[in-house]
């Protein structure tokens, strides 16, 4: 377990009573972005979930920077250096820009390196999160992550609904983490935007890994990419599946 | 008349208390405490058997208040730990439970309705002023500002200092709280804590003027959670009239020879006509939010 700071080995993982992941195994190496890809339903929030301590990992190890967290709640996991950007904008709504990311910080972090990153949430900061724009609230939960001085952060589907000029934007401010040394884990419905900043991808399906190589091996590759994602039947759902292709 | 009213007050402070230690449970803790005046009342018992016992007063109060807090804690801790993931209406139906059952430990310990009543200590009944011929006891004063403190007080904690943002963002979303780090377990079984302790003064306050029997003392949650409902569970400064108000009407219900004995009833005829009230708009309103 040389060097990386995300791990897992054979994890499985529930949603409620019903297995969702099987068997997955994973690792993250520092400083880079990791892509999961995979249909809808796949399991990729599951994963996600289950790393974060949201749902229950029901065999198999996690280990963060090389100590077991799969026993850890939610909020210790968070504290060992694992930040979440869950799927759809979970800002604190009632709190202002400012004292969202006060509730968040930790170690580290600082705020001034989040409004460093995204200078309109300086602008906003005494505003209520809930009437920030969508792309602006993504900005703030991926700040929040960032004030927690996480080693790695999960993040999942952050473009979900917004426009593509602020998802390149977001895309940007995901590689400004990487080089601040932060590995990545993203979740991303736009496939070839995602193997464009990865370095390694796995590919879900059915809650199992179906592939796991370097990013180059998959990008533009829409066919095999929907193989993967779908089984061998090709159909016309191939774009759907390859994302946006620039 | 004006005596009534002026008792009224006295009750409405106290209610206002009652009320808002429900009203923060909700908010905070995402629980119905059904139990809360019962572990009021536990607390304050603990404090007036040592006194008994002949431990001087200080001591025994602190004692008190802290068996109220533990109490208190002890519950919130089971209720984290063991339904945690349940719903708002099984964390309500436990609280009953334990309301159930604290009212039977309490008889067992400390005697029933015409045996067990206690000589509380009665510090603030000394007159703070006279108004015409009407004497104003201290206890009013001390049960208005106490409430107004709580209101003001906690109104100020939540939404300047770094723990009450914390509780804010865990009474919001509590999954994503934990996400960002923050330690739900532990401050939600601080707020049970704190809710504790502040029920045993407020029962203690309340104790020498309505008898000082268990059973009376803890049933006093049916009023409390007609006042929270004043304040939809929600609003701090709502509850804090609410309790004003309801006391007000109970001293007036108290004036009034012919309805005297049913003053009792004026509770659930609140919470009787708030739910119609509220039902209403339920139709058009149905998301409903803490
Ligand atoms: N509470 C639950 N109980 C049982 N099954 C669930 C529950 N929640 C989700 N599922 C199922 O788990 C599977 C995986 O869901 P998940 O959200 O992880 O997929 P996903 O890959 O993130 O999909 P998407 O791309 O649409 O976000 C789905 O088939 C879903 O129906
Ligand atoms: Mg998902």
């Amino acid at each position: 377990m040389s060097g990386e700071v995300l791990s897992l080995k054979d994890v499985s993982i529930n949603r409620g009573d019903t297995p969702i992941v099987h068997d997955v195994s994973l690792t993250v190496a520092p400083g880079t972005v990791t892509v999961v890809l995979g249909a809808n339903g796949a399991g990729k929030t599951t994963l996600m979930d289950g790393i974060a301590g949201l749902a229950p990992v029901t065999s198999g190890t996690i280990q963060l920077d090389g100590a077991p967290i799969e026993k850890f709640p939610v909020y210790k996991r968070s504290q060992a250096g694992l930040g979440y950007v869950e799927q759809a904008r979970t800002v604190f709504r009632t709190l202002t820009v400012e004292q969202n990311l006060l509730v968040s910080r930790s170690g580290k972090g600082d705020a001034e390196k989040v409004y460093e990153l995204f200078p309109e949430l300086k602008k906003r900061r005494s505003l209520q999160a809930g009437h920030l724009s969508g792309g602006e609230q993504q900005m703030l939960v991926l700040g929040r992550a960032l004030i927690s001085d996480p080693k790695i952060i999960l993040i999942d589907e952050m473009s979900l609904g917004l426009a593509p000029v602020v998802v390149r934007r977001l895309m940007h401010a995901v590689k400004d983490l990487v080089g601040l040394g932060i590995a990545v884990l993203l979740i991303e419905q736009f496939a070839n935007l995602a193997l464009e900043i990865g370095a390694n991808a796995y590919v879900l399906r059915k809650g199992r890994v179906v592939f796991d190589g370097p990013c180059d091996e998959i990008r533009g590759d829409s066919e095999r990419l929907h193989e993967f994602y779908f089984g061998a039947m090709p159909t016309d759902a191939v774009v759907e599946a390859g994302g946006e292709n620039q | 008349m004006l005596n009534s009213l002026v008792a009224g007050l006295t009750s409405g402070g106290v209610y206002a208390l009652l009320g808002l230690c429900v009203v923060l449970t909700y908010r905070l803790v995402a629980v119905v405490n059904f139990a809360m005046a019962g572990v009021g009342t536990m607390g304050a018992f603990i404090m007036v058997s040592l006194m008994d016992l002949g431990l001087p007063w200080p001591i025994a109060l602190v004692i008190g208040v802290v068996a109220g807090s533990l109490l208190s804690a002890l519950i919130g801790s089971g209720l984290v730990r063991w339904f945690g993931e349940h719903d708002e209406r099984t964390k309500a139906a436990v609280t009953v439970a334990l309301f159930v059952a604290i009212g039977a430990i309490g008889l067992r310990l400390f005697g029933s309705t015409s045996t067990g009543a206690r000589r509380f200590p009665t510090v603030f009944d000394s007159p703070a002023f006279t108004l015409g011929d009407v004497v104003v006891p201290q206890s009013v004063l001390v049960s208005l500002a106490f409430a107004a403190l709580i209101t003001f007080g906690v109104g100020l904690m939540l939404a300047r200092t770094s723990v009450g943002l914390r509780l804010q963002a865990l009474s919001e979303r509590p999954s994503t709280a934990q996400v960002v780090g923050i330690p739900a377990p532990r401050l939600a079984i601080a707020v049970w804590a704190a809710i504790g302790g502040v029920s045993t003064l407020v029962i203690l306050l309340v104790a020498p003027r309505l008898g000082g029997d268990f059973s009376t003392l803890s049933g006093l949650v049916t009023t409390a959670l007609a006042v929270a409902m004043v304040g939809s569970f929600r609003s701090l400064p709502l509850t804090l009239l609410g309790g004003v108000l309801m006391g007000l009407l109970e001293g007036f219900a108290a004036s009034l020879d012919e309805i005297q004995k049913y003053r009792g009833v004026v509770p659930f005829l609140v919470i009787l006509v708030l739910l119609w009230w509220r039902s209403r708009n339920e139709v058009w309103d149905t998301a409903h939010s803490r």
